[in-house]
């Protein structure tokens, strides 16, 4: 094998390893389940549930006045209390992935988790 | 020789130059939104080659759903639902997307022997599921609710293109509005050049996919544990619609007892058959909307020998059973998987 024949196939080496890897290494950067939260499609807060240490919770008020009080724990969200009618996302209980978003719909509140886990297309139940 | 190896091997580097360089520019463009429109949130996706043809698509689609809710919502005063609820007893006349989707829903109605019927408002409003101040109506006003559903009752003029109920009738399309819409949609984006697949969640119990993802390989979606907060399972979508009816979603508890949404027509009671929830995947999104709704009702054992009559449509059912196990039409079968942690589910392929 002469020199330049070496080259090239280094070269080769180099160019399919890189192609190979620009096809198989999945588009999220972070395998970390991150929360978003939004209010009327908005996004008001994240948070990297894998750096969460100790539990605590706040409260968000949305353009309706009702307001949901959110509980934050290591790798897992929820709402904890709401005074919107239905219950429906204190009902859910927590989210650890991002398989099923937390919706409250009278307060336009949507909890969606990026990253960490299997990440679907959508989910559905 | 030697300088023939030479040239292979610089082809195969430019080969791979063109593979790499493909690699970085096969993702097409994506684009994406969230709406909140008829009562839940919707997510849309679409991808294709050209990002202009994407958006204008992506913004057609948004008005078209504001469009058709503005014509379906049971609520609003303006829309034709409420027009033809308060019509006391006299015709109104539907705009074509209203009567269509009426037309489908009445023969879905006829279809699943009255296990869906679209009538079942007034029912639906006794318990407080249209407020959210719920309650048990006395076994009378039941039975005098179910007295009141019967789709039958529904009636339309020759070319459909007007409705007349009974005064003391009301007529609800949520049950397959939201597969409709899908319908719609997928025509709409059908008609773009640069749009080359699109995922339609409308609101998850109405998933519609127009062709597979980017990459080829068939959407993935979670089914959600009825029992739990994880998912339970996952099913691939391509080139289909998937309509789900669950009992854990819309509910209220009293005394240790769950009241779902989803009434039994024949009771006007939250329907038991032994079901935590199904989902139907097919070519039509009004279709398994309906159809889930339907087969909830139904249970098992009449749900299943319903859906074997339609395999041969292209309609296909997982059915998750209040006791945790898995119940599957056979051409589910290649396409469901269940998830971790849940693998000693039993699961059974129906006949």
């Amino acid at each position: 094998m002469n020199q330049n024949t070496k080259i090239i196939l280094a070269l080769l080496a180099l160019a399919a390893s890189a192609s190979a890897a620009a096809l198989l290494i999945p588009k999220e950067g972070s395998r970390h389940p991150v929360a978003h939260i939004t209010l009327d499609g908005e996004l008001v807060q994240e948070i990297d549930l894998d750096r969460v240490g100790t539990a605590y919770s706040f409260q968000l008020t949305g353009a309706s006045g009702l307001t949901n009080t959110i509980l934050v724990e290591p790798g897992r969200i929820r709402v904890l209390e709401s005074d919107c009618p239905d219950q429906i996302c204190v009902r859910q209980g927590a989210i650890a992935d991002g398989t099923v978003p937390i919706v409250c719909l009278p307060n336009r509140l949507v909890i969606e988790i990026v990253g960490g886990g299997e990440v679907f297309d959508a989910a559905t139940g | 020789m030697k300088r023939i190896f030479f040239r292979r091997l610089t082809g195969l580097a430019v080969a791979a130059a063109v593979c790499l360089s493909l690699a970085a520019c096969q993702r097409q463009t994506e684009v994406k939104t969230q709406i909140f429109a008829m009562d839940t949130v919707m997510s849309i996706t679409l991808y294709g080659t050209d990002q202009k043809a994407c958006e204008e698509a992506l913004n057609q689609a948004v008005d078209r759903i504001y469009a058709l809710e503005a014509l379906l919502s049971v609520t609003r005063t303006g829309s034709e639902i409420y027009a033809v609820n308060h019509a006391g007893g006299e015709w109104t006349r539907l705009s074509p997307d209203t009567a269509a989707l009426l037309e489908g829903a009445l023969a879905l109605c006829d279809l699943t022997g009255g296990a869906l019927d679209v009538t079942a408002y007034p029912a639906v409003r006794a318990w407080g599921f249209t407020t959210g101040e719920h309650r048990i109506p006395s076994s009378a006003e039941l039975a005098q609710l179910a007295a009141r559903i019967d789709y039958t009752q529904v009636e339309q003029n020759e070319d459909n293109s007007s409705v007349r109920l009974p005064q003391d009738m009301e007529l609800d399309l949520g049950s397959v509005a939201k597969g409709y819409v899908g319908d719609c949609l997928v025509q709409l984006l059908e008609s773009f050049d640069g749009v080359d697949g699109a995922l339609l969640d409308l609101g998850q119990s109405t998933i519609q996919a127009l062709g597979p993802r980017s990459d080829g390989t068939p959407w993935r979606i979670g089914i959600q544990d009825p029992a739990g907060e994880g998912y339970l399972g996952v099913l691939e979508l391509s080139g289909k619609a998937m309509g789900t009816s669950g009992g854990y979603q819309r509910y209220f508890e009293e005394d240790g007892v769950r009241y779902w949404h989803i009434l039994d027509p024949a009771t006007a009671a939250p329907a038991r058959a032994g079901l935590a929830a199904v989902a139907v995947a097919g070519p039509s999104g009004l279709v398994c909307d309906g159809l889930s709704t339907a087969l909830f009702v139904m249970g098992l054992n009449q749900a299943s020998s319903l859906i074997s009559e339609l395999s041969r449509s292209g309609y296909e059912a997982i059915f998750l059973m209040d006791d945790g196990s898995v119940a599957l039409t056979p051409g589910m079968e290649s396409s469901f998987t269940l998830a971790k942690g849940y693998e000693d589910r039993e699961v059974t392929v129906l006949p």
